[in-house]
């Protein structure tokens, strides 16, 4: 073992406790996949940090039973390592890809949810044709290589999501969980960069607790996405502080 | 929380080896698309999702947010869980910290971390499995007595802290070698007390 394997190995305790971070995490994960011994190591730390982890429960609020088991519902599963649609790329690639980038999988979950949402929440003909026409944009986003997920609390209650394409510039953003405003106001969406704000539109109403999904275009990175509380009809430029703001990251 | 097919310990691992074969085949169940499974699943695991979350975050609300997401992954990937590679439990539990420290770790997170502490939610376990979680709590807490005042402390700033080690030799004012072995250190003899396969 060469001085620096040796330097490497010691790090197994860090690793399986998610204590590395930047170049030593992508070099010890390089060793990861060459040395055996380490990766057998680890696994059984691993082992050991969930025990810290099971230790550790507390009830959660009981509403999140309900909406994970809901959002089950509407999320696409992955197939069996065994199942392999034959593409270009080929499925190597992709799992090791999916290994090493957790976050992109919520997003392609969470993304299954929205464009869910988006079907199901528009009641008449009328509503599901422009929401046809408005979901492959959508979908556009959701399916994006580089979209990311970013999750936010507004302080009325409630979550809001956004799912945003650093490459298409466009961000799809649904809320749930958020009250109904009170008469003569709505929920109004702002792309915000720097001192300036650019409506995005009213978020629509909401049923089953969550709004359908919108497109904002022309979305950078370090933009925010803000929701605010407006007269009915929506305003120009915000007239109150956000309820909620998303920074988008790349 | 052992793994029924590989590397299990002959002389077995109390109530914890039903209950980790029990959730190896209910992920395989989930796989397939069985919402009960899911369900059973959930019951078992969100508890610890969640309360690794809000040992790492702190804050209720972002900790619900990591938690539902790493839920909904399990829902997701379950097919991808290889029970030659680890126990169920440990497959979860790893997706909830990572995800959990990954939170903690993006930008204004530390503040957000100081700002938003709140206290540690009350510990009703009513849901979950009670006799299980308290064993598994008990026997961690003995194992934790076993390490030396630095080995412990230095895990917990890591795994309940989400401190990178470098952060942990800051907070605890040592070497960054030294922090790095005793946490392996630590992890070791309490894999061996807590006696993990492999």
């Amino acid at each position: 073992m060469s001085a620096q394997s040796h330097e490497l190995h010691l790090l197994t305790g860090a690793y399986a406790v998610d204590a590395l971070t930047g170049d030593e995490l992508d070099d010890f994960e390089q060793h990861l996949r060459q040395c055996r011994s380490c990766a057998e190591e680890v696994s059984g730390l691993q082992e050991t940090a969930a025990r810290l982890g099971l230790a550790a429960a507390i009830a959660p609020p009981p509403s999140m039973r309900d909406q994970v088991l809901d959002a089950a519902n509407r999320v696409r599963q992955l197939p069996p390592p065994g199942v392999r649609r034959i593409t270009a790329d080929g499925p190597r690639p992709r799992r090791r890809l999916i290994r090493r980038l957790p976050r992109p999988i919520a997003v392609t979950a969470m993304a299954a949810v929205i464009v869910v949402l988006a079907i199901v929440q528009v009641g008449t003909r009328h509503q599901l044709q422009q929401a046809e026409a408005n979901s492959q944009a959508i979908a556009s986003v959701l399916a994006a290589s580089d979209a990311r997920i970013e999750l936010g609390s507004s302080t009325v209650g409630g979550t809001v999501t956004a799912v945003f394409s650093e490459h298409d510039r466009e961000a799809v953003i649904t809320a749930s969980g958020m009250p109904t405003p009170s008469d003569a106001r709505v929920y109004q969406l702002w792309v915000m960069r720097g001192a300036s704000a650019r409506s995005v539109g009213l978020l629509p109403g909401s049923s089953a607790g969550a709004t359908s999904p919108v497109l904002a275009d022309d979305v950078q990175p370090g933009d925010q996405l803000a929701i605010t509380i407006e007269p009915a009809g929506g305003t120009r430029q915000p007239t109150s502080s956000p309820i909620a703001a998303i920074h988008t990251r790349p | 929380m052992n793994t029924p097919s590989v590397g299990q310990q002959p002389h077995g691992r109390g109530h914890s080896e039903g209950h980790g074969h029990d959730l190896a085949g209910l992920l395989a169940q989930v796989a397939c698309g069985d919402h009960a499974a899911f369900e059973a699943v959930y019951d078992k695991l969100a508890g610890p999702v969640y309360g690794v979350a809000r040992k790492v975050l702190r804050d209720p609300a972002q900790s619900e947010e990591v938690a539902q997401e790493v839920l909904l992954e399990v829902w997701r990937s379950a097919s991808r869980f290889d029970p030659a590679r680890g126990s169920a439990a440990a497959w979860v539990m790893t997706i909830a910290h990572r995800r959990a420290v990954d939170r903690v770790r993006a930008e204004n997170a530390a503040t957000a971390r100081e700002q938003k502490a709140a206290p540690d939610g009350d510990t009703s376990e009513d849901v979950f499995e009670l006799v299980d979680m308290a064993l598994d709590r008990q026997r961690v807490r003995r194992c934790m007595g076993s390490l030396s005042a630095l080995q412990a402390e230095a895990i917990k700033l890591a795994y309940y802290g989400g401190y990178s080690y470098p952060e942990v030799a800051g907070l605890l004012g040592l070497p960054l070698g030294t922090v790095k072995t005793r946490i392996r250190d630590g992890l070791i003899r309490l894999r061996d007390c807590m006696e993990v396969a492999p």
